[in-house]
């Protein structure tokens, strides 16, 4: 009888090495944990080929081996020890254990390149995030007692995006923004009047809604809560154009949607003078405002027309686009049960003024009704 | 080893092992009474204090709860005993031989009894607490309670069990060395945007 021989693949040592590197200098903890796993290309014993083209996606490109990046996360693979660890860990059988130092080279590549929640779980596997986290809160602290506004967005910033969900099921996943959800919420309460819309409400209250609204932990909003007001102002002012480089297409839309506000708010006041002269509501409300017109406002405001037509989906996709988009926004019934979303907010708020948000039309002083 | 971590609710109560039913009672009421009261004197809440509260809340809850009843006592100190044990015979073991099977097994021992002390401790008793009757009267706890406290409590014990983590003996990872002087130094320039583009 015939015996068949078994043959393993013989994966090189420099492609075992570029692999690692690629991963470490691109800040990917999944592709690093993958190149462990028990059916990665890189061990002897799996059936994947490392030079399929489904893989090729692993090993780097010409360029990218020329980046300082690169070549450092390579010296780093290459060394002995960790040359020596990583090929313990490729035969072993059984969970790897990944080696620390690479893994910690990966996490500070992900955070130069705003991979957050890469460098959220490399940092949590070294067991050393929560105090990653404090120090650049600290370094946020430093920047804005020398007054570098900018400087502090971007470290309270990073420092906020390195946060947990430990709440998160099955298992805690790093936290990751969800406006569009968080906008909703913002906006679940239909506000009946316009001081108690978000833009409106009293620098403070703004200033807490809007810090709350943007951080991933309500503790990590109460940390720059406690610094005076001016600076609360500046730096949210800061932190919603880091959060936001398109702002200003915005403001362009909120700028586009005014002829139209105009128009609305006059037609509603001049409905509510003929209610008080004796018309009947019903006339003048639920079938009266011409509501194929003034649905433009949503469409207006998020640059293009969505379906469903509904002040709820217009909100989560402007909120998405535009994060702090929805501290400056207000919902408005425009007939017996059709909503829309508009800009709204105070022309004095110092925020709205910071942000070149223009001043809008309003229904005051005259009596109104939302 | 800081055994404060594997939550004490004698200590929350303001208790010794060895209070008797009457004072665990006492201090529970007068504790529940004195947080109502802090609650009732703010004019709002921001969302960071309302989880801060609602843990508080069910944490006394809990603690009276367990603590009065004899049976739920005695298991929850000897379910406590069991895993500040296990974690020290880990430590012992994987101290002299970090690789051997012994360590392994004892880990993964530990970690099953771990996972359990604070499911039960930290949430099944907890929301159990909350449908008693003697502490939803003193805490007017309610469905609303329950319905946050779920996501608080299970945001506490990940955060715990990733706490106790922190000092035990690394397994998934080797043992990183880390100098942090260092560290706040790559911080200052990651913030500071003194690297260039591919560093």
């Amino acid at each position: 009888m015939n015996k068949k021989t078994e043959t393993k693949k013989v994966v090189p040592q420099d492609i075992i090495n570029k692999a690692f590197a690629k991963a470490i200098a691109d800040g990917d903890i999944v592709n690093f944990r993958f190149l462990f796993l028990p059916y990665s290309p890189l061990r002897e014993d799996s059936t994947e080929d490392i030079y399929s083209i489904k893989y090729s996606y692993l090993l780097p490109s010409e360029e990218e081996e020329e980046t300082p990046r690169f070549k450092s996360a390579l010296a780093l693979v290459s060394r002995e020890d960790i040359k020596e660890h990583i090929q313990k860990q490729l035969h072993k059988k059984g969970p790897p254990q990944l080696p620390a130092e690479p893994l910690l080279m990966l996490a500070d590549n992900a955070v130069k390149q705003g991979k957050y929640t890469s460098a959220s779980q490399a940092y949590e596997l070294l067991r050393i995030r929560i105090k990653i986290q404090d120090l650049f809160f600290q370094q946020g602290e430093e920047e804005l007692a020398k007054g570098n506004i900018s400087n502090a967005v971007t470290a309270y910033r990073i420092a906020s995006e390195l946060e947990y969900d430990y709440g998160a099921f099955p298992e805690p996943l790093p936290a990751v923004p969800k406006y569009q959800e968080q906008a909703l919420i913002l906006h679940g309460e239909y506000r009946e009047k316009w001081e108690e819309c978000i833009g409106y409400l009293p620098i403070q209250a703004f200033l807490t809604e809007a810090f709350n609204y943007l951080f991933l932990s309500p503790e990590h909003a109460s940390r720059i809560l406690t610094k005076p007001v001016d600076v609360q102002i500046e730096f949210l002012v800061k932190l919603i154009q880091n959060l936001d480089p398109k702002w200003d297409k915005f403001v362009e839309n909120v700028n586009k949607t005014i002829p139209l506000l105009q128009e609305l708010y006059q037609d509603i006041k001049s409905r509510i003078e003929r209610v008080a002269q004796g018309s009947l509501w019903e006339d003048e409300w639920d079938e009266g405002l011409d509501i194929e017109k003034y649905l433009a406002i949503p469409q207006i405001l998020l640059g293009r027309k969505i379906t469903p037509d509904e002040w709820w989906a217009y909100l989560k996709e402007i909120a998405y686009l535009h994060p702090a988009s929805a501290l400056f926004v207000a919902r408005q019934l425009i007939g017996k049960e059709k909503e829309i979303i508009l800009p709204r907010y105070d022309p004095n708020n110092p925020v709205a003024i910071k942000l070149s948000l223009p001043p809008l039309p309003t229904l005051y002083p005259e009596p109104h009704i939302n | 080893m800081s055994e404060e971590l594997y939550i004490n609710y004698f200590a929350i109560l303001g208790l010794n092992e060895d209070s008797k039913a009457g004072d665990i009672r006492k201090n529970y009421k007068k504790m529940m009474k004195d947080l109502l009261l802090e609650i009732h004197n703010l004019s709002s809440l921001t969302p960071a204090q309302l989880d801060e509260y609602l843990l508080k809340m069910a944490m006394l809850n809990a603690g009276y709860y367990i603590l009065r009843d004899d049976e739920r006592r005695n298991n929850y100190l000897m379910h406590r005993k069991k895993v500040i044990e296990l974690e020290k015979k880990w430590c012992e073991v994987a101290e002299k031989d970090p690789d051997s099977q012994e360590a392994d097994r004892l880990r993964r021992e530990y970690d099953r009894a771990l996972q359990d002390f604070l499911t039960k401790y930290m949430e099944e008793l907890v929301l159990e607490a909350g449908r008693d009757r003697e502490c939803v009267e003193t805490s007017n706890w309610d469905p609303f309670h329950e319905r946050h406290a779920s996501r608080v409590l299970r945001h506490y014990r990940q955060k715990l069990y990733s706490q106790i983590h922190e000092r035990l003996p690394y397994y998934d990872v080797t043992k990183p060395q880390i100098d942090w002087d260092e560290r706040k130094k790559i911080v200052a320039s990651i913030v500071r945007k003194e690297l260039s583009e591919d560093e």
